[in-house]
């Protein structure tokens, strides 16, 4: 007989739960011990009926056999004690309070053991509970994938206002000709083009310097600019939007805005060639390296938290004003040339201690929003985090 | 290189500097909040002085009597050269005071040390150090160069900078240190420097600061 541990009160319940789980294992096996040792003296018996001259070894075997069934007994009600006590026959844990909701093995009525009682009740409700996040998840991609690419066309998935997702084949056809959602926009007002977007902001904003890239040119230039960075010339070539293209502005798949000594902006547009905006961010004009993408983070906190801030404004263009989206974010991003230099208008001071952050920042909340008339849009306003209200 | 500024202590009228004030000075970076440790920080610089050849003949004018030599604790490659009376600024190879020991054209008469602590604070980076005169460690002064790391254009981080001595003095006034950090001024322009900051700023600014950190610990003596 192994030596047995007590699993005591002090034991946590799965120690509890792993001993009566052993406890009736051990249970099981004893009982079938007793039922062969009843099988191999009723054999006895039969034997020495048939074949008195074997009885005599019958009944030693017999002896044997009682001598063991007894000690097989004997455990058996040990056991089967140590179960009672533990709860495990009776249910009378089921109520403790610091069971952690482990309850102990449960020996339901058909004779199944079931090492946690609440097991069978949370495969139940997991395997409904499936179907209806699985349709929450898909209705919730479906909707950011309408908000932040409009452009995309859907085929399938959009047309559903309630719950479920439905594929009627009678809307198919009218989905086909759908052209791609703009709230707010009169079809038939035609998209700006990219040259034209962009000459207008190098007019508006001139001491910020632009440059268009595809997408293999930026990685390219991205790694050099972290090798130019390490000399003390830090003078960039001033580069003309136009004559920096080989080819035409179909590729365009990266634009970048230099405002000397004050930032370095990534904007990507997707599709290459498009005017759609599709992600931004800003860096120290003295950054470079790999990690300079319209995707990626600068090292530095202010430049981090204006382009957190830029994101915003960013889904807000394209969902208020699709067609102009880049325009008013080239705009806006131009706004920032003042970011070491102009005053939060709320304090009025350019530093400030933000609290919750324990960092010293200038003002890098510049509001987006649009007025009603599109034009003449000035972005003039800047305020530090602190400052800002919430919808700014 | 990213933009920094120099300011020494100058204690107050009928008051000496004393390692106290280092404690005192360092206590005050420390109570902002986001504040964190950054490890130590050393830059020496010697001063030389020219040893002419032949004693008989007049030393020739066009060539500086004086130099200052300058090894900073975040170019450890380097060593700089600052002629003040020309407006000179030389940056080369650290190797070159072995050149200079061996050559005995100009020897070093004095030698002074920068040493203490460095903290990091959002992107601002704090050096507060004590200026010792080599020889005797005898403390002269007080220092301290704030670093703004996203810039690196002088005329772009002006505002910035000020706003942050501001801060900076106001701390140290409402912790009642005797005396008040007092900024290095400096025109770059005269020494031919431009907008972008360099290792070479850093070596006028130090050479400036130190002519008046020693001047004004001759005055309190």
């Amino acid at each position: 007989m192994e030596p047995q541990q007590q699993a005591g009160s002090g034991d946590a319940p799965p120690k509890q739960v792993a001993q009566a789980m052993d406890r009736l294992g051990r249970a099981a096996r004893l009982i079938a011990e007793i039922r062969l040792g009843a099988d191999r003296i009723l054999e006895a018996l039969l034997v020495s009926n048939e074949n008195p001259r074997l009885s005599e070894k019958a009944a030693e075997l017999t002896l044997g056999e009682e001598d063991a069934m007894r000690r097989h007994f004997l455990d058996l009600r040990t056991v089967g004690k140590q179960l009672e006590d533990s709860g495990v026959l009776s249910g009378a844990l089921r109520s403790r309070g610091n069971s952690w909701g482990l309850h102990m093995p449960l020996v339901c009525p058909d004779g199944a053991v079931v090492a946690y009682a609440w097991k069978r009740q949370l495969a139940g409700q997991a395997g409904a509970s499936a179907v209806d996040r699985a349709r929450l998840a898909l209705k919730a991609f479906s909707d950011q994938k309408r908000r932040f690419f409009p452009q995309l066309e859907d085929d399938q998935l959009n047309r559903s206002n309630n719950d479920t997702i439905k594929f009627p084949p009678t809307k198919r056809p009218r989905l086909l000709h759908r052209p791609t959602q703009s709230p707010n926009i009169d079809s038939t007002e035609q998209k700006p083009m990219l040259a034209d977007i962009l000459k207008s902001i190098q007019t508006e904003a001139p001491g910020v310097t632009i440059s268009t890239y595809q997408r293999l040119e930026w990685s390219k230039r991205a790694e050099s600019l972290a090798s130019t960075m390490n000399d003390s010339s830090l003078d960039q070539p001033k580069e003309q939007i136009l004559s920096n293209l080989s080819g035409s502005f179909n590729e365009v798949a990266v634009i970048e805005l230099v405002a000397s000594g004050v930032f370095r902006v990534l904007v990507s547009l997707h599709p290459a060639g498009s005017t759609d905006p599709d992600a931004v961010a800003f860096f120290s004009p003295n950054e470079g390296g790999s990690y300079l993408h319209s995707r990626g983070m600068s090292v530095h906190h202010v430049f981090k938290h204006v382009t957190e801030y830029a994101d915003k404004a960013l889904q807000y263009f394209q969902s208020s004003d699709p067609n102009k989206a880049l325009s008013h974010l080239l705009s806006w991003i131009c706004s920032h040339q003042s970011l070491f230099t102009k005053n939060c208008s709320k304090c009025s001071k350019l530093l400030a201690m933000d609290k919750s952050l324990a960092l010293l920042l200038p003002p890098v909340h510049r509001p987006y929003l649009l007025n009603s008339k599109d034009h003449d849009q000035d972005f003039a306003t800047a305020y530090h985090i602190g400052c800002s209200s919430y919808d700014v | 290189m990213t933009v920094k500024w120099l300011m020494h202590f100058q204690p107050n009228q009928g008051t000496t500097l004393t390692s106290q004030v280092m404690a005192e000075a360092c206590a005050v970076a420390e109570s902002f909040p986001g504040v964190s440790r950054d490890g130590r920080w050393r830059s020496s610089m010697t001063f030389y002085r020219a040893v002419p050849r032949d004693q008989s003949l007049p030393a020739p004018s066009d060539l500086p009597r004086d130099l200052i030599g300058i090894s900073l604790h975040d170019l450890p490659n380097e060593y700089l050269f600052v002629m003040r009376s020309q407006r000179l600024i030389l940056r080369a190879h650290s190797s070159v005071q072995t050149v200079m020991d061996k050559l005995q054209s100009y020897k070093g008469r004095f030698f002074i040390n920068f040493e203490g602590l460095q903290y990091k604070w959002g992107d601002f980076k704090l050096r507060i150090g004590k200026c010792l005169y080599n020889p005797n460690e005898a403390l002269r002064g007080i220092v301290m160069e704030v670093e703004y790391l996203p810039l690196s254009s002088i005329d772009k981080s002006q505002r910035v900078m000020e706003e942050f001595y501001e801060i900076w003095r106001e701390a140290v006034a409402s912790k009642l240190l005797a005396g008040q950090f007092i900024n290095t001024e400096v025109n770059f322009v005269e020494y031919g420097l431009g907008d972008s900051y360099t290792p070479q700023h850093t070596a006028v600014l130090y050479g400036m600061c130190v002519v008046q950190v020693i001047a004004s610990s001759n005055k309190n003596q």
